[in-house]
Formats: structure tokens, C-alpha cells, sequence
């Protein structure tokens, strides 16, 4: 039996903005998100002073000047670039296919079954190269199963100083002790609403009452198939969820309603432009492309419940995953249907055709070697933000949503007022000694 | 960059990352044409520069503190985090919360980090706490004329 670990970046964004301005060590950081939007990533410094995941900039801004908080746009360049790096450190160090890049700032790594003492020594080592090298700091949990790793992971990140952000299980007592000391919530892939289902249904409030569970209840009470696999990783039952979560969806789709009607253009291209990044993040997510795009609009009439749906859609000639080209094709479909002194409620970007990222293929007339391919590492890294940021039933998610839509009056440009330089990736912004 | 040249060959791409299929001149039975056995690859400064590629960084000198050590305002440094400290290197240091480039000096008693220009100070390391090795420099790059 092997041992799963996940090395985990400690609060990633913020640990790449300090890495070329130093002075912000120890200093309360945040970063946000595409348009400035809201806090993405958070330092320990800024989380103490009670700044939340998630939450607009504008919540916030008193408590940024009061506190000096240091804030950065997001800076997609610097974070894919120190993502590469952390993640070939990694395939360095364990061979290419004990490594398994799970998001931009995580990988799942495959170790042989050690013992403890083993175990403790290679994971420090691993932290300590990964932080050496790349000079981003990480946490590392290792246990039997995946789920089991992430919450051992979670423990380490809870106290840094006592753990050295590294924590093994593999003791079945280790293990137990650890379950008991997780709330159902916090375990991976639980969400809120199934988590108050199980307290208020079951009575199942820790990791270790979940684990106790027999099969068939889990398979017939907690979600069928999915339930089930959860009970047994947590008993130390290795069960590939992960992979199967990732199976493809045969169609993507976000779509919301807006929090007020909207009537200007430039609104409705912005919450298309930010729902159809959200569907592409989703796309590179199973590692796939999408060869048509459907976009609708939902009008908001006075006094009546089903508002009218214009909608239109577009086949691409080649398909793709890249959200720039993307957003270009699903806003100048959005423009066709809009029309002005209607109102809506009601916006929606639907992927389909979806084909497996490998087996890409560039029809005739297009050239399979154009540029944007290059752009997939960059892509991938932009998708940290759907990581980041809380799950789509959260009210702050909301919030987040129509933010983005309404807009700044720069029209569809993406605002980035407090961003860095691309410190590793551009000749002329590389960072400055004395 | 682009994977073709003028002449329809595969051109060199900064890596040794090309497949047969690219090498327009090779025939069906994977064999090039008679040139391709003399050719080769270009010289990659990346081969000599870097040795640790996630663990390489560069940094852009500002000022004149380490000109008598061949280090000009605007050359290009190539740092490399995993190279260990040694007595004598040049590295970057945090010190203060600011990145610096100085020679790296220390005896049986104290450490130093020493300016290459007689208008700048040595830092006695001992009067700070937050000191931290960023990097050690592997190699400049210095334009000429």
C-alpha cells in the first residue's frame, strides 16, 4: 500500500507577492480577485485582523486603511510561473509520476509506505527543498487515503509552529485522534448545506462519527456512490474519488441571476464575460476544450414570472479552454441579443462539444500551432481564483457575482490597480537590487 | 515561438524538444535528407546559465555598490536559491525587508556583507536580526558598449 500526500501552498498568492517585496513579511497581505473584485488570497496577518475570504474590496477598505493592509491585484503571470516551479521541484524530487498537479497552488503525491518516522523526515525534506528552491512556503499532509492526506494537511496549517506544517498520519490511533478533531464541514468535498444534513438528520458532527458509518447507510443515506467512497477514505480505503469527480461533463453551464435588473450593454457583457470564465475555469478543470458556445439573456418583465429568453450561439472552428477567446466569442454573442430599454434578470454561458484537452484538434483552416496553446499554463493558473473562492451556494459568492456585473465603467477591461510587476516572466519587470 | 523558419525547417526553439515529424526534410522512413547529419544544435545560454530551472531567478542591478566586482547598474543576475551559502559568494540578502547584492563575508566571530565600492559601508550582520539569503548569484550578464 502506498501513502498519499498533499503539498499545499500556504496562502500562495500572498507568499508570491512577498517573495520580491520582502517587507511585507509578517505584514498583514491580501489579494484580489480578476477586476479587483474581492480578497482571494489572505496572509495569516490579514485573516487575525478578520479580513474573510471572498469578501468585496469595497467591505473591506476602511479596515485596509486602518490596519495597512498591503493590497495587490491579481498578478496571473507571477502565480503560474511560481506554481511551474513549485510543482517541478516537486517532479524533481519524486519523479514525474508521483506528482499530480490537483489545482495551482496543490499536488497530490504518491509515497511509498514508510513508517512514521520515515514518513515525518521526507515530508520535512520536501518542505524545506520546495521552500529553498522556489521560496514559497508549503504545508504538507500525508496519511492512506487522499481525504485522509487533505485533512491531515489541514491540522498541519492550523499550527504551523507546532507541526513545522507538516503532518503524518498513519496510525490508525493518529488517525482516529485526528477524524475526532475535524468537524464533518471541514472535511474535503463536504459542503455546508450536506454538512448541516448530517448534523441535523444523523447527528454526525466529526470525521470519526462519519468513518463509523456502515456502507450501505452511507450509499443509501449520504449520497449514494459518492457517500460511500467518502466513508471508506476515511477509514484509510483508498478510493479514487478525485479522478472520477474529474469525469467530463458533457456540457458546462453558468448561469445567474442578476442581484438587481440590468439594462446597460457594458453590465450584461461584464457578467457574461465573468460567467464564461467561470464555465472555462471549469472546462481546463477536467482538462478539457469546448468547440460551441450558447449564451442567453433572460428579460425582467413588470409582473410576470417568466421573463422572455433571447439566445444565440456559435460553433468555434477550433475547439478551446483559453478564457480570452472564449470571452470574446460569448460577448459578441451577447451583443447581438441585447437590446436597449430592456431590462434583465437573468444571464447564462453553456459549453458544449466538449472535447478531451489531448485530442485538441485545429480543424483545416485553422493553424493547430497558433498561439494560443501557449497559453494553457497561464489559463491554469488563472483557474486559482475558482479554488479560491467559497462554493457557488455562499452568499458572498453572490455578492462576488454581482459585483463583477455591475460593473466599473471602464467597460470590459479588467481592472488591476494594485498589480505587481510580472517579476519572472517579463525582461523589463524583473525585480530590482541595490 | 513560432516552430518553422522561412525554409519550412524546424528551427531551433530554445529546447531539444522537437520530434521527427517537425524535421520537414525527413522522409517516410524517419531518416532525414543527407544535411540533416550535420546539423545541429544551436549553443543554449540556458544550458550553461542554469542549472536548477524552479530554483533560477533573475534580478536587475541597480546602482554602483558591487562595480568593482564587474556588476554594473542594469546587468542582468542569475540567482539560484539552491546553490548553498559559501563564504565569499555574492548573493541577494534580505535585509531590512530590502533585497541587496553584496559579497557574503564571514570570519570565526561575525559576518559581513561586503559592498565592491569603496563609497559604500560593510554591513556588520550582527547589528540586524531580519537578515535572510535570498539567493546566490550565479552569473551576470553584462552588455558591452
Amino acid at each position: 500500500m502506498s501513502m498519499k500526500a498533499i503539498v499545499d501552498c500556504n496562502n500562495f498568492y500572498c507568499s508570491c507577492e512577498r517573495l520580491f517585496q520582502p517587507k511585507f513579511e509578517k505584514k498583514p497581505v491580501v489579494v484580489l480577485s480578476n477586476n479587483d473584485g474581492c480578497v482571494i488570497s489572505r496572509s495569516d496577518e490579514a485573516k487575525q485582523l478578520g479580513v474573510a475570504m471572498g469578501v468585496p474590496l469595497f467591505e473591506v477598505r476602511s479596515l485596509i486603511r486602518e490596519k495597512s493592509i498591503a493590497v495587490f491585484s491579481s498578478n496571473y503571470a507571477l502565480y503560474g510561473d511560481l506554481s511551474w516551479r513549485v510543482m517541478e521541484t516537486l517532479r524533481i524530487l519524486l519523479g514525474k509520476e508521483r506528482v499530480e498537479v490537483y489545482s495551482v497552488d496543490e499536488a497530490f503525491l504518491e509515497l511509498d509506505a514508510l513508517g512514521q518516522k520515515e514518513l515525518d523526515a521526507l515530508a520535512l525534506s520536501i518542505r524545506k527543498t520546495v521552500e529553498e528552491w522556489t521560496g514559497i512556503r508549503v504545508s504538507i499532509g500525508v496519511a492512506p487515503t487522499r481525504t485522509l492526506a487533505k485533512l491531515a494537511n489541514r491540522l498541519a496549517k492550523k499550527n504551523k509552529a507546532a507541526t513545522n506544517c507538516v503532518m503524518v498520519l498513519s496510525e490508525p490511533l493518529a488517525i482516529e485522534k485526528a477524524l475526532r478533531r475535524t468537524a464533518v464541514s471541514d472535511l474535503w468535498g463536504i459542503g455546508r448545506r450536506y454538512a448541516k444534513q448530517l448534523h441535523e438528520k444523523w447527528s454526525i458532527y466529526d470525521g470519526w462519527q462519519l468513518a463509523q458509518v456502515n456502507e450501505s447507510f452511507a450509499n443509501k443515506y449520504l449520497g449514494g456512490v459518492v457517500g460511500t467512497r467518502l466513508v471508506r477514505e476515511l477509514r484509510g480505503i483508498p478510493s479514487r474519488m478525485m479522478e472520477e469527480e474529474r469525469v467530463q461533463k458533457k456540457m458546462i453551464a453558468t448561469t445567474r441571476m442578476f442581484g438587481r435588473r440590468v439594462v446597460e450593454l457594458s453590465e450584461i457583457k461584464e457578467a457574461i464575460a465573468t460567467y464564461t470564465a467561470r464555465a472555462a475555469e471549469k472546462l481546463r478543470r477536467q482538462f478539457s476544450a469546448t468547440g460551441h458556445i450558447h449564451v442567453f439573456i433572460i428579460e425582467h418583465r413588470e409582473g410576470e414570472r417568466h421573463g422572455m429568453a433571447y439566445d444565440n450561439h456559435r460553433h468555434l472552428d477550433k475547439p478551446s479552454s483559453d478564457s480570452s477567446v472564449l470571452i470574446r466569442v460569448a460577448t459578441e454573442l451577447v451583443v447581438d441579443i441585447f437590446k436597449k430599454g430592456r431590462a434583465y434578470k437573468k444571464a447564462g454561458v453553456i459549453l458544449s462539444d466538449i472535447v478531451p484537452e489531448a485530442a485538441r484538434q485545429g480543424s483545416l483552416f485553422v493553424d493547430s500551432a497558433s498561439a494560443d496553446d501557449d497559453r494553457l499554463p497561464l489559463m491554469l493558473a488563472i483557474d486559482n481564483i475558482n479554488f479560491s473562492l467559497p462554493p457557488a451556494h455562499e452568499p458572498q459568492h453572490d455578492s462576488i457575482l454581482r459585483f463583477a456585473a455591475a460593473g466599473t465603467n471602464r467597460g470590459w477591461k479588467m481592472k488591476q490597480e494594485y498589480r505587481s510587476p510580472r517579476y519572472t516572466t517579463k525582461w523589463n519587470e524583473m525585480p530590482v537590487v541595490r | 515561438m513560432d516552430s518553422k523558419n522561412g525554409t519550412g525547417q524546424a528551427a531551433y526553439r530554445g529546447s531539444k524538444s522537437f520530434t521527427q515529424q517537425q524535421v520537414r526534410s525527413a522522409n517516410a522512413t524517419g531518416f532525414g535528407a543527407a544535411a540533416d547529419d550535420y546539423m545541429e544544435r544551436g549553443i543554449d545560454l540556458n544550458e550553461e546559465l542554469i542549472r536548477n530551472k524552479p530554483a533560477t531567478y533573475f534580478f536587475r542591478m541597480k546602482g554602483d555598490a558591487m562595480k568593482e566586482a564587474g556588476i554594473f547598474d542594469g546587468d542582468v543576475l542569475i540567482v539560484d536559491r539552491s546553490v548553498p551559502l559559501a563564504n565569499g559568494r555574492v548573493i541577494v540578502a534580505v535585509l531590512n525587508g530590502e533585497l541587496l547584492v553584496r559579497r557574503f563575508h564571514k570570519n570565526f566571530s561575525s559576518a559581513f556583507l561586503i559592498p565592491e565600492n569603496s563609497r559604500y559601508k560593510a554591513i556588520n550582520l550582527a547589528e540586524f536580526s531580519d537578515f535572510t539569503v535570498w539567493g546566490v548569484v550565479t552569473y551576470t550578464i553584462h552588455p558591452q558598449g
